[in-house]
């Protein structure tokens, strides 16, 4: 497309970056096809084609943003299902990160969007004062629950019946492989994941340690900064990113690191594009060594010799997390994996669609984030599985609220296979006979 | 009045004030509507024929047979089969190509590959008031301007007098082949042939004669390919009835006597043409009170004669499709179905800007 | 592009003809922040852009209905569409019209295996229309490139083909029957379950109509079994000449592919990263492909292979799976977006008989270095229906010009021998100055007259198909239809 940026703004990285991204577009709309808000919506608006034509007018006038551009691109839900449709390589996400900046930057939201915002991003990436929260939250829910705003709502529905305890796996530490060491690597052990489910890195520590890996818990490690990032908040977001750098960084340097290993796919997304959110400061090299080091837990297991398993006539329903389909473009893995060792592997309708959790979307959007997960649940069921499996703990809490199987996280099913105990969701479902 | 050409032709039509009655070879024309007689038969000729691009332009007085000689030798073919009402309407000599678009006849293969206007690639005609225009081309695909091409097929020429078509051919099959199942019932035969369309096969062609219980599914093709679609529709189909296999000219033979409705030839009444969806066909073709009759189309086009007094479109009550009189004296019941107020509303004002002065193949399609 | 001079009388009264719309409408449906109709001011083609006054997006055929009706009073011109895909500027917008998009009309009304049709609203996209019928074996035939994205209504109104059609046809010989508002919003029927609609051929002439008609928001289309199998073939040549005579050799060989689609060097290069098709180092390919059983597939490829042979090809390849096959489809179909990565481009659409096929690629490859802009070829070549993607820079002054004036002489190329303007995309904008060019003043008026009938006012999908001359007097009275209603 024509695009009619000024020549000073073309000096800015952000700007020029975004005037080759609108450059490559050439409008044809394929990306509207698999937009989950424009399948629900139905409004060009809600469309990356519509968001791209308001992000590029309001970038290149310069302009305070408007409202009504403000809400079209908040209801993006940065699944990037687009970018895997697009077939002109438009890179949507750093155009809408760059337009979430600038928003943030020069848009004054309602006071009760501020608040709310500034809420999460001081809870969330935080998992002490997340654990407290959800508690307190837990004790007020039947006073939330009828307050008018739908998002405190959703918040106050968001808490899990239960908060399970801290686990010790995710301190600081070092555990040793079993057997001979193959490889040595870092666990991303994320934030918001490590109050909601302790099992996911439980069972990733155990599976990794069993097939010959070195697994280290970095000292000082903390939000990867994809939650603070996607509200725009750039400057919290690329502080949480700096001291995940220096953390790792000592690592590589020191006894070096084979790879980070991240089971949350969210964060994986993000850490991956460490190397273009650190590409003009002095941090680039470290961005892009970590970047080239982050690896999903799936893309790992595959570089490793995996033992074959029996057969176990469990019917599982991978659910493909967007940041782990279109973000990381990581598709086949996790089924290949799940196939390999013993499981049934079905896939729901539309598996490109998003199941509207998208970080803290569910909590910002309700009613669209609603809409898409029951979709999402529906078509998954329609598989009739015994469990469903997903490689995002936010795709987990989301679907898991409304499923009537129970859900789970790709590696327990795989920790399982190999040894390890079966999946705590589960542990009702009498699998241990099956083995 | 015979133009040989489109000059002359432009200038018959300019100046005529009298209502014109348009005839080609008088193969199926209406001779009870009024009018001087206009015959396109001056304006034959194959224009010109590209078989390595499936096209074919000629005038449209044309005889049909020529053209189907012509394309014979290059191995091609008309696939949309035009129905030849020679025998049921007692007519002879040849049908031209400009009828045969003109009233968009289709015949068996319209199931698979279209009908006569789906083949129609372009149009020269000259409208009421003696304007020569065309539409429409010589290239398989054309988008170019509105579609008048398809609105002058089938418009048994109430709009214009068309003076040249040009059309897309496809090759002849190699091999022809039916498979004759036996039923009595009617639900069973249209159901066979919704399973038979219903299948990976291809079928070009599908039909049920209820007089001698012969319902018949055509594939046609390379040799193999016959072989083996005939064996995959046998195995589907053998829930239904005994089977039988024709081939070559046993099969064709047969599809070639309903293409010139060889069934009616002998037998008097009203003959009429019936389209609906083809589920609907038998307990259409029941209400109709059809004393002989056969179906199209698996199931979706049914012909019958119908006693004179009879209107079969009442048992097209609440059910989608329309009915029309191919052979029958004028009466009382139209020859062509009357559409709702509103699409007659649209007809008479298209058909009005096109002859104004109301003078082209008056009385036909209402 | 010339636009004629919007309507004074609508835009001073814009605030009454939103208070009417808002009064027939769920609040949600309206769209009138100048921030947000931008975002509707152009659709495939973005080099023609214009603002509409506002953008309705309603949800019931009875919702269009009020619209058209309101609008139509009001002497409000009115720009239906679908998905907003059309490369010949389709659904561009005026200063003084409402968009009326179908998007949200998407439903699945009725489908039935037995009588092979399905019923769905218009705002449905192509390819989701064979996806609800997918498990049954079956599909829906015509496949435009963007058939992704690309609305049955665009597809209606554009009567769109597709890499397919050379066996199966277009739209306009898959549509069974439509129901269509008229501008006046009353709500008509035609056709329907049943093969050939009675009467003059109503159907055949609104589907094409370019949305000038009429707003159809539900479409009866015709469904297939799929075959058992299908396989492409990928053959490569080292120049586009000979690519075009080997496919007019295969058609008059009596074997009728179910498509030949043929790309260049610019092309191949450009989609194989995408698609990862594995396309093969050559400068044109043809992807023919043919369906049925194992052997039948083999049967057909025989005699292919056997012709193209005669061609010298430099590497003759069949897919070995059904992921190649989709990968090398997805290549293709991905092409014209996989060229966005060049530069900007203008796609182009004339039809010419097949065996023209040498001649014009190789003037157009002439007329490429004679105006300095590279094009890239990429079509269905087994029904002659070209698109040159002509290669410019749209941040560069006075490129889209050239671009422009190249585009037209192809164009005019194709109809000279022979040929047509487009074959699928339609006129909209686009070719709308080159209508002269393939039709005298009497053709244009024969199809004009059409349009009378449908649209008296002529507010539906202004200033598109025909040049601008021919319609004045027309546009003449709608503004005093507009006047008359202000007052």
């Amino acid at each position: 497309m024509q695009t009619f940026f000024k020549e000073e703004q073309l000096h800015v990285p952000d700007f020029k970056r975004s005037n080759e991204i609108l450059r490559a577009c050439v409008h044809c709309g394929f990306c509207t096809a698999t937009c989950p808000t424009y399948q629900v919506l139905g409004d060009e608006l809600d469309s990356p084609r519509g968001r791209i034509y308001l992000i590029k007018d309001m970038l290149e006038q310069g302009r305070t943003p408007d409202a009504a551009t403000v809400k079209h691109i908040d209801r993006c839900l940065s699944c990037l299902a687009c970018m895997t449709t697009c077939p002109s390589g438009v890179h949507y996400m750093h155009l809408v990160d760059h337009a979430r900046a600038y928003i943030e930057e020069n848009y004054k939201r309602p006071l009760s969007d501020r608040f709310l915002r500034f809420v999460l991003a001081a809870i969330l990436p935080y998992p002490m004062r997340f654990r407290l929260a959800m508690f307190a939250a837990k004790l007020s829910r039947p006073i939330l629950r009828r307050f008018p705003d739908a998002r405190i709502r959703a918040m106050a529905d968001m808490v899990p019946k239960t908060i399970p305890p801290v686990s010790r796996n995710d301190d600081a530490q070092s555990f040793a492989s079993k057997g001979v060491r193959k490889k040595r690597v870092a666990l991303m052990t994320g934030c918001a994941q490590k109050a909601l489910n302790t099992d996911i890195n439980d069972a990733t520590i155990r599976l990794l340690t069993r097939l010959g890996c070195e697994v280290v818990v970095a000292e000082g490690q903390g939000c990867c900064g994809a939650l603070t990032h996607h509200m725009g908040k750039t400057d919290q977001s690329h502080k949480f990113a700096q001291t995940n750098l220096s953390v790792w960084g000592k690592e590589i340097h020191s006894k070096g690191l084979d790879a980070i290993i991240i089971n949350t796919s969210g964060c994986g997304t993000t850490i991956k594009d460490y190397g273009h959110m650190f590409r003009d400061t002095n941090l680039a090299e470290d961005a892009k060594t970590v970047s080239a080091r982050a690896m999903d837990i799936t893309e790992f297991l595959m570089t490793l010799d995996v033992p074959e398993s029996q057969t176990k006539s469990i019917k599982v329903a991978y659910h493909a997390a967007c940041s782990l389909q279109h973000g990381q473009q990581v598709k086949t893995h996790p089924k290949t994996l799940l196939k390999a060792f013993g499981f049934d592997v079905v896939e729901p309708q539309d598996a490109h669609l998003c199941c509207g959790s998208a970080g803290t979307y569910n909590l910002l959007q309700p009613e669209i984030s609603t809409a898409l997960k029951e979709r999402k649940v529906k078509t998954l069921m329609a598989t009739k599985p015994d469990v469903i499996a997903a490689g995002n703990i936010g795709c987990m809490m989301q679907i898991g609220s409304a499923a009537e199987v129970p859900v789970v996280h790709t590696v327990e099913l795989l920790d399982w296979a190999t040894g390890g105990p079966v999946p705590a969701a589960v542990s009702h479902c009498g699998w241990s006979k099956i083995q | 009045m015979h133009p040989k050409d489109e000059t002359e032709l432009c200038e018959i039509l300019s100046e005529a004030q009298d209502p014109v009655r348009i005839s080609g070879g008088d193969t199926r024309s209406d001779f009870s509507i009024d009018g001087n007689g206009l015959s396109t038969l001056g304006l034959s000729g194959i224009v010109d024929y590209v078989p390595g691009a499936l096209t074919m332009v000629a005038r449209t007085g044309t005889p049909l047979s020529e053209i189907q000689s012509v394309l014979a030798a290059e191995g091609q073919q008309l696939a949309f089969e035009p129905s030849d009402y020679k025998s049921v309407l007692n007519r002879s000599g040849t049908s031209t190509i400009g009828g045969v678009f003109a009233t968009n006849s289709s015949g068996a293969r319209r199931i698979q590959c279209g009908a006569a206007r789906d083949f129609l690639l372009g149009v020269r005609f000259v409208d009421g008031q003696g304007k020569l225009i065309k539409n429409g081309g010589r290239v398989m695909k054309n988008v170019t301007g509105y579609d008048l091409v398809k609105l002058m097929a089938g418009s048994w020429g109430t709009l214009g007098v068309m003076s040249e078509v040009s059309f897309k051919v496809l090759p002849a099959p190699g091999k022809t082949a039916s498979l004759l199942l036996e039923t009595r019932n009617h639900k069973v035969a249209v159901a066979a042939m919704a399973a038979a369309l219903g299948s990976p096969y291809d079928v070009s062609g599908a039909a049920y004669l209820p007089g001698s219980g012969a319902c018949m599914i055509r594939v046609e093709g390379f040799e193999k390919s016959v072989a083996h679609r005939l064996n995959g529709l046998q195995g589907r189909l053998k829930e239904f009835g005994k089977i039988e296999l024709l081939y070559d000219q046993e099969a064709k033979s047969r599809w070639e006597d309903l293409r010139c409705l060889s069934p009616f030839c002998d037998v008097s009444g009203d003959l009429w043409r019936i389209s609906v969806k083809p589920s609907d066909g038998p307990k259409v073709y029941e209400k109709a009170a059809f004393t002989k009759g056969f179906y199209d189309w698996a199931g979706g086009l049914i012909w019958g004669i119908a006693e004179p007094d009879v209107d079969p479109r009442l048992a097209l009550n609440g059910v989608g499709g329309h009915a029309t009189r191919v052979r029958g004296a004028a009466r009382e019941i139209a020859k062509f179905h009357p559409p709702s107020k509103a699409i007659a509303a649209i007809n008479a004002a298209i058909r009005k800007r096109f002859d104004p002065k109301g003078i082209l193949n008056r009385g036909l399609m209402g | 592009m010339q636009m004629p001079s919007p309507d004074t009388a609508v835009l001073i009264n814009k605030e009454h003809i939103l208070a009417r719309l808002r009064a027939v409408l769920p609040a949600d449906c309206v769209i009138d922040d100048e921030r947000e109709t931008k975002a509707y001011e152009c659709d495939a083609l973005s080099a023609y852009r214009c603002p509409p006054l506002a953008v309705v997006l309603p949800r019931t055929t009875e919702e269009v209905a009020a619209v058209l009706k309101t609008c139509y009073d009001l002497s409000v011109p009115v720009v239906p569409r679908g998905s907003g895909t059309s490369l010949a500027g389709g659904a561009l917008p005026t200063e003084d019209s409402v968009i009326l998009g179908v998007s949200r009309l998407n439903a699945v009304l009725e489908t039935d295996y037995d009588n092979r049709f399905i019923r769905v609203q218009t705002g449905r996209t192509n390819l989701s229309v064979s996806g609800a019928v997918e498990e049954n074996g079956f599909f829906y035939a015509p496949d435009p490139s963007s058939q992704l994205a690309c609305a049955i209504a665009g597809n209606i109104a554009m009567n769109s083909g597709g890499a397919h059609c050379l066996k199966y046809g277009v739209t306009s010989n898959n549509l069974m029957g439509v129901r269509m508002v008229s501008m006046e919003g009353e709500i008509l029927d035609i056709g329907g379950a049943h093969l050939d609609a009675e009467g003059l051929d109503l159907l055949g002439v609104i589907c094409g109509s370019e949305g000038q008609f009429g707003v159809v928001t539900e479409a009866t289309l015709r469904i297939l079994h799929k075959p058992e199998g299908a396989r492409p073939v990928l053959i490569g040549f080292d120049s586009n000449e000979v690519a075009g005579a080997c496919v007019s050799d295969i058609i008059k060989a009596g074997v009728l592919p179910v498509a030949i689609e043929f790309m260049d060097r610019p092309c191949i290069r450009a989609t194989d990263d995408f698609s990862g098709a594995g396309y093969p180092d050559c400068e044109a390919l043809l992807i023919i492909e043919v369906e049925g059983s194992d052997d039948e597939i083999k049967e057909q490829l025989d005699k292919i292979t056997k012709i193209a042979r005669t061609h010298n090809p430099v590497e003759l390849r069949e897919a070995g799976s059904a992921e190649e096959a989709a990968r090398i489809w997805l290549g293709r179909k991905s092409a014209f977006g996989a060229m966005g990565q060049l530069n900007d481009y203008m796609c182009l659409d004339g039809t010419i008989p097949v065996t023209e096929l040498p001649y014009v690629l190789r003037r157009i490859g002439e007329m490429s270095r004679e105006f300095g802009l590279d094009v890239g070829n990429v079509f269905h070549a087994g029904d002659g229906n070209m698109h040159p993607l002509i290669l410019y820079n749209a941040n560069k002054p006075g490129d889209l010009e050239t671009c422009e004036a190249f585009g037209a002489e192809i164009l005019k190329l194709c109809v000279e021998v022979g040929g047509c303007l487009t074959g699928e995309h339609g006129v909209g904008i686009e070719k709308r100055d080159l209508m002269d060019f393939q039709f005298n003043a009497e053709d244009l008026e024969a199809q004009m007259r059409i349009k009378d009938v449908f649209d008296p006012k002529w507010l539906l999908n202004p200033a598109k198909v025909f040049p601008l001359k021919h319609t004045e007097d027309r546009r003449k009275n709608r503004v005093q239809f507009a006047a008359h209603a202000a007052e």
